[in-house]
């Protein structure tokens, strides 16, 4: 049973993936070779420039997508397809528009597999519980486009949480909101997924981001990725103390770790632009 | 949401028609958010929150029509609106109108109700099953160029004078214009809302009830406003020629009795019809999906 311990919570080993376009035929190589183990209760960012295929290890770990070849495992089991094991929260949200934030919020619950030992009742009252957790009271039967981009984070948070994943998957969840409600949300993100908890009891989060300092703030360990083909250029490991507030960001390591990243994918961005 | 490029012209078309309901509505809100509770004048409230510019354009069509027809001065070929006006108080005086108009409002609505309960699931099969539309696609390119009025003849050998005929253009029209905006409607679905949906362990049927069905629901209430549309303007043709009674029917019935201000009448029933319907289905639209505007797209 030991052995059991220390399987890591997932793990991606020589994940390769390429798309072919249906008309040309032509190849595209996303993700080459990309290998990696993440624990359980880790908090891992996956940053890069855009082509790298972070959303394709994303879709990969979630099931919508299949890698062309290689391994992805959940603790030692290969995955076959979604599941609600596995919780996704999308860039845009992906939110219901006919559905109101608590519709939203407890869709998987209602609909889906979290919900279906559940009353009716006991359904309403997890809702209402993630309701409180994101701080929407008082919002519950408003539909997605009277809300604010914030507001609307924070509901696709929440219904990602009210399905009990014991994966988190987050697909740059900040990267529409404006840079102060960034910063606001990234140090409550922290709180919900868990800082103060201990690391049995954290949800394992893969967190994609383009944002340098978003990861530093954010994860245990950074994945640096390269792109044309997507493949893992290095894994930092950000041993910052936690729980984490605004500023460890004054903190010299803070910087150093942020340096340290750029340094790994200036030249590509900088390629990106010319 | 991306129409279909035959049911987007068709919009166009639609809202080209309805234009002056379209602009009515919108400098209504500017009125309102303006002017508000507030009664400047001393106006009264409610006074200042009616917006009157339809009734000016209104005014203006009936000065424009009398200026012609004193003009033409030819009572058969175009009455005044005053001689309209007064044929109008009398037919409907007679209970002819209701008469008339009853008959026709209610072959639209079974006519609608066939095309909804034909095109709609069809339109889900073929939006859902490419083997599907591929075996049904070809027939109906073929037959969706033909103009509902021009099977009004052969529908005249089939089936007769009656109820049958007129009810069989408008679903003939209806149709159409529902099965490419349901297609439309399955088809543009965005598949991040399907994603999300799998990875919340939700399984097929449920998804295609929760999330393929309401996101398709604003396509395919722009294809009924379309419906609508096509088949009120075509049962005049067919009631002309195929019913013996009907708002249709009625206007052949004055032209050949050669009384013009009770065809301009029942000219008259129609639009007013067509635009109250037309008012009523925007609001409809709003009611059902208030997360789109009236060209179906989301906000």
């Amino acid at each position: 049973m030991n052995g059991a311990v220390n399987r890591p919570k997932l793990r991606l080993q020589g994940v390769t993936k390429a798309f072919v376009a249906p008309r040309t035929g032509h190849r595209t190589l996303a993700l080459a070779d990309v290998s990696l183990d993440i624990d359980q209760g880790e908090f891992v960012c996956i940053v890069g420039p855009s082509g790298c295929g972070k959303s394709t290890i994303l879709n990969i770990v979630a099931g919508l997508d299949a890698p062309t070849a290689g391994i992805v495992e959940k603790d030692g089991a290969p995955i076959a397809g979604p599941g609600p094991d596995r919780g996704v929260m999308f860039q845009d949200y992906a939110l219901y528009p006919w559905q109101t934030v608590q519709g939203n919020i407890g869709f998987g619950l209602n609909y889906g597999a979290p919900g279906k030992s559940m009353s009716q009742a006991e359904r309403d009252a997890r809702v209402a519980e993630f309701v409180k957790l994101v701080s929407l009271t008082g919002s519950e039967s408003k539909y997605p486009h009277q809300l604010s981009g914030g507001m609307r984070q924070r509901v696709a948070l929440a219904r990602l949480l009210a399905n009990g994943p014991d994966i988190l998957l987050l697909d740059e969840p900040l990267g529409a909101l404006d840079a102060q409600t960034r910063i606001i949300l990234q140090a409550e993100l922290l709180r919900i997924w868990g800082e103060t908890a201990p690391r049995e009891q954290r949800k394992t989060t893969v967190f994609i981001t383009h944002d340098i300092e978003e990861a530093v703030f954010l994860a245990d360990r950074v994945v640096v990725m390269s792109s044309h083909p997507g493949r893992v250029r290095d894994i930092l490991t950000i041993d910052l103390p936690r729980p984490r507030d605004e500023s460890i960001r004054a903190d010299p390591r803070f910087g150093h770790f942020a340096d340290e990243i750029w340094r790994l994918i200036r030249d590509q961005a900088l390629q990106a632009i010319a | 949401m991306s129409a279909t490029p035959s049911a987007s012209a068709a919009l166009k078309m639609d809202q080209a028609t309805t234009d002056v309901g379209g602009g009515a509505a919108q400098t209504g809100d500017r009125a309102r958010s303006g002017r508000g509770a507030a009664s400047p004048g001393g106006v009264p409230g409610w006074l200042a929150r009616i917006d009157f510019t339809p009734l000016r354009s209104f005014a203006i069509l009936l000065l424009v029509w009398q200026g012609v027809a004193v003009w033409t001065a030819s009572p058969i070929q175009l009455p005044t609106p005053l001689r309209v006006g007064a044929a109008f108080l009398d037919l409907a005086a007679e209970g002819e109108i209701t008469e008339h108009a009853l008959v026709s409002v209610t072959r639209l609505v079974v006519s609608l109700a066939i095309a909804v309960v034909l095109a709609v699931p069809l339109g889900f099969l073929m939006g859902l099953n490419r083997k599907i539309d591929a075996f049904v696609d070809p027939l109906i390119e073929l037959l969706r160029p033909i103009s509902g009025i021009a099977w009004i003849p052969l529908a005249l050998f089939i089936f007769g004078i009656g109820d049958v005929l007129p009810v069989f253009i408008m679903v003939y029209v209806a149709f159409f214009a529902l099965l490419l905006n349901t297609i439309s409607g399955v088809r543009s679905v965005d598949p991040k809302l399907i994603a999300a949906a799998r990875t919340m362990g939700v399984a097929r049927p449920m998804i295609l009830a929760k999330v393929v069905a309401p996101a398709a629901l604003p396509a395919i209430v722009v294809g009924f406003r379309l419906a609508f549309a096509g088949a009120w303007a075509a049962i005049v043709a067919a009631e002309l020629i195929g019913a013996p009674n009907g708002l249709g029917f009625a206007i052949e019935w004055y032209r050949e009795l050669l009384m013009s201000p009770k065809v301009f009448a029942f000219i008259l029933v129609i639009a007013v019809i067509g635009y109250v319907c037309d008012l009523g289905l925007r609001a409809l639209q709003r009611r059902l999906t208030p997360w789109v505007d009236e060209a179906g797209h989301s906000s």
